[in-house]
């Protein structure tokens, strides 16, 4: 990552606080590597994060301009800013599962809606583990967590039928995709065509987190095992089997199908600014 | 200069064009709608954009959003909006973000009585998020006319001192209907009082100056300056850090800022009858004020040495306004006294503070010459039923 790191990230903060074995740098090292595939250089992208690990660790890395909203509302932060900046600017923002699907879902749907130009790369490490380990809206059922330690039994939202990912394509996201950390170039492949996109961009990825995820559910904090756990459950969306928890790939692909948000409405307010001058 | 007869909602939305705004989010909301309405409206056709929020708390996050990005931004709600603020304000306070904040006032808690106006926001304004360790600036205008000077005053605080200011207004302001002029170039602005201070960018690293200076320009992102903000405590560059010395640098900032700048909002006063070092100082702010001035000139003629003080802003507090040991009493457009625990803090100990308050209606001026005339005879003021309470 040395290259990755000496081109985007700052010194002042690296290494991050993250604790050993997890996996959100991965995530992050594979949304770098396609910000330099696709031969963006540091001033053309604003950095956006949000609350817990994935906001905590991603906050202040990327060398440029940078931002980490309250809890959940980075979506509409950066539906304002996103009417602010060129478009050409690209807003990557890297956000937890509870930010993202809990208390941020409402903005995340509007974001969606109106097709704002943002590419969200959303941290999941199944709950609330920056708090100590909590169930989330993605944990597995039957999986144990602080706050379901006989197993978690409430409906999630990676469940046929109701994945999160389906409730944005209705919302009218226009690219879609999930990953877990260890699928290496396939998820730089997906963040890419993500960033390309002009409009909203969701990349659903899944991380180990040993400390407190693996020492509940698997009862150790060995790093390995929480890796073995998450890749016996994921597979490519093709051969994907009854017990795969995680397909992996592009679930929908309609990049620049529909307006994008910030030039929609700046083409409409120019129309009008225009019929008020005559 | 234009002459209209509209309502203070036009009279802020042609404030805040005047001021450089052109950018407006809200959620609509009883009696704040039209407000967002005249924005709708008007600001396309200066070039600005308007957008309505999925909720309230989207609404000022899409405002900070813009404002990050170089827009001069303002928001408005009524009172069952402004608490769901707290979140975006906090994090606007933190991250030193100038915007305009508009509360018309209407009857509470929660939605109330949605078409009475109310003054239950006086403490709301001074702490609209949660942990403190900062100071607000909130301005409370009487009229539509003064309104839209407020509303480019508040732009102009906002920028100087890096941060969110309220104008506090309620429902009869923010609905009424008076006369309005309105400058139609920048001799007429001046004339007026109308200064406007510029959008400038923060050019880094260093994202807050552990002092109370003002004119630091503020964070604006997409420059490639590095800029940084977020919701923890800063470091002086803006890095996230779990320290307190560094949130004690922060704080004193967020605090004495303001404070040790009040000279640049204090010229909001408006005194009637204050030069004879009057018996009783009769203290308002808002709409009551209209009839606290006709009733204290009533009283005048009457022979009553009554005088008015009336709060053109109300955050930071004038304490220096109180120092003298008289009689007060606070009218204010609520039930339970939210002034005049102010004005009793900051009165000497030997002063009589007494209150009188009714919600979703000016109080008549008949009321306010017999308390008047009772606390100057030095009678406790009846309880009423539900009416009138002594405070």
């Amino acid at each position: 990552m040395d290259y990755l790191a000496n081109k985007y990230l700052r010194f002042r903060k690296t290494p991050s606080t993250a604790c050993t074995g997890c996996g959100l740098g991965i995530n992050h090292k594979a949304v770098l590597q396609a910000v330099y595939e696709l031969g963006l250089e540091v001033e053309d992208v604003v950095w956006g994060t949000s609350i817990g690990c994935a906001g905590r660790q991603t906050f202040g890395m990327w060398k440029g301009d940078g931002f980490a909203g309250t809890h959940g509302r980075v979506y509409a932060i950066a539906r304002g800013l996103r009417l602010a900046l060129p478009p050409e600017k690209k807003i990557i923002l890297t956000v937890g599962d509870g930010d993202a699907f809990g208390i941020g879902l409402l903005h995340l749907i509007h974001a969606a809606r109106s097709n704002a130009d943002l590419t969200v790369v959303v941290n999941d490490n199944l709950g609330y583990m920056s708090t100590g380990g909590q169930y989330g809206w993605t944990t597995p059922l039957g999986t144990r967590t602080d706050s379901s330690p006989y197993g978690m039994y409430e409906q999630n939202l990676v469940r046929e039928g109701m994945d999160v990912l389906g409730v944005l394509q209705h919302a009218g996201a226009t690219f879609l995709a999930r990953h877990v950390s260890m699928d290496g170039s396939r998820a730089t492949g997906s963040i890419k065509k993500a960033i390309q996109n002009k409009g909203l961009s969701l990349v659903h990825m899944i991380y180990p987190c040993p400390t407190n995820f693996g020492s509940r559910e698997l009862g150790t904090r060995d790093a390995l095992s929480i890796y073995n756990w998450i890749r016996e459950r994921s597979a490519p969306l093709e051969k994907a089997g009854e017990d795969t928890l995680w397909a992996t790939g592009v679930y929908h692909d309609a990049s620049n199908s529909r307006p994008e948000f910030s030039e929609d409405i700046l083409k409409n307010v120019e129309k009008i600014r225009r019929a008020a001058a005559v | 200069m234009k002459r209209y007869l509209e309502t203070g909602n036009f009279a802020i939305t042609e404030g805040a064009i005047l001021a450089g705004c052109r950018f407006f989010a809200g959620y609509p909301i009883t009696p704040a709608t039209e407000l967002a309405e005249a924005m709708s409206l008007r600001l396309p056709q200066e070039g600005g954009i308007f957008i309505q929020g999925e909720d309230e708390c989207a609404a000022m996050h899409l405002c900070i959003g813009a404002a990050l990005g170089g827009y001069k931004a303002m928001t408005a709600t009524s009172g069952p909006g402004y608490i769901l603020y707290a979140d975006p304000y906090g994090w606007a306070i933190g991250c030193e973000i100038p915007l305009v904040v508009v509360n018309s006032g209407r009857v509470g808690p929660v939605s109330g009585i949605t078409g009475a106006p109310g003054q239950g926001e006086f403490y709301l304004t001074r702490y609209p998020t949660q942990g403190g360790n900062f100071e607000t600036i909130v301005l409370a205008p009487n009229s539509a006319q003064e309104t839209m000077y407020m509303t480019v005053k508040a732009f102009y605080l906002a920028e100087r001192f890096r941060t969110p200011v309220t104008i506090l207004a309620d429902q009869l302001i923010t609905d009424g209907f008076e006369d309005i002029s309105v400058p139609e170039n920048e001799g007429e602005m001046k004339e007026m009082g109308f200064e406007v201070y510029p959008r400038r960018v923060n050019n880094g690293p260093v994202f807050y100056p552990p002092t109370d200076e003002i004119d630091i320009p503020p964070v604006v992102l997409g420059k490639n300056t590095g800029a940084l903000c977020s919701d923890w405590t800063p470091t002086e560059e803006g890095y996230d850090i779990e320290e307190v010395e560094a949130h004690h640098k922060h704080a004193y900032r967020l605090i004495y800022k303001v404070r040790n700048h009040r000279d640049l909002v204090e010229d909001l006063y408006e005194k009637t009858h204050m030069d004879d070092d009057p018996d009783l100082v009769v203290v308002s702010f808002g709409t009551p004020s209209r009839v606290v001035n006709t009733a204290v000139k009533k009283a005048r003629a009457e022979g009553l040495n009554v005088g008015a003080l009336r709060l053109r802003h109300i955050w930071p507090f004038p304490d220096e306004l109180f120092s003298t040991p008289r009689k007060y009493l606070c009218v204010e457009l609520n039930w339970d006294g939210q002034l005049v625990r102010e004005v009793q803090r900051a009165a000497p100990k030997d002063a009589e503070v007494h209150f009188t308050g009714i919600c979703g209606d000016l109080p008549s001026i008949a009321d306010l010459l017999e308390t008047f005339t009772k606390i100057l005879q030095g009678k406790a003021l009846e309880r009423q039923g539900w009416k009138m309470e002594a405070w």
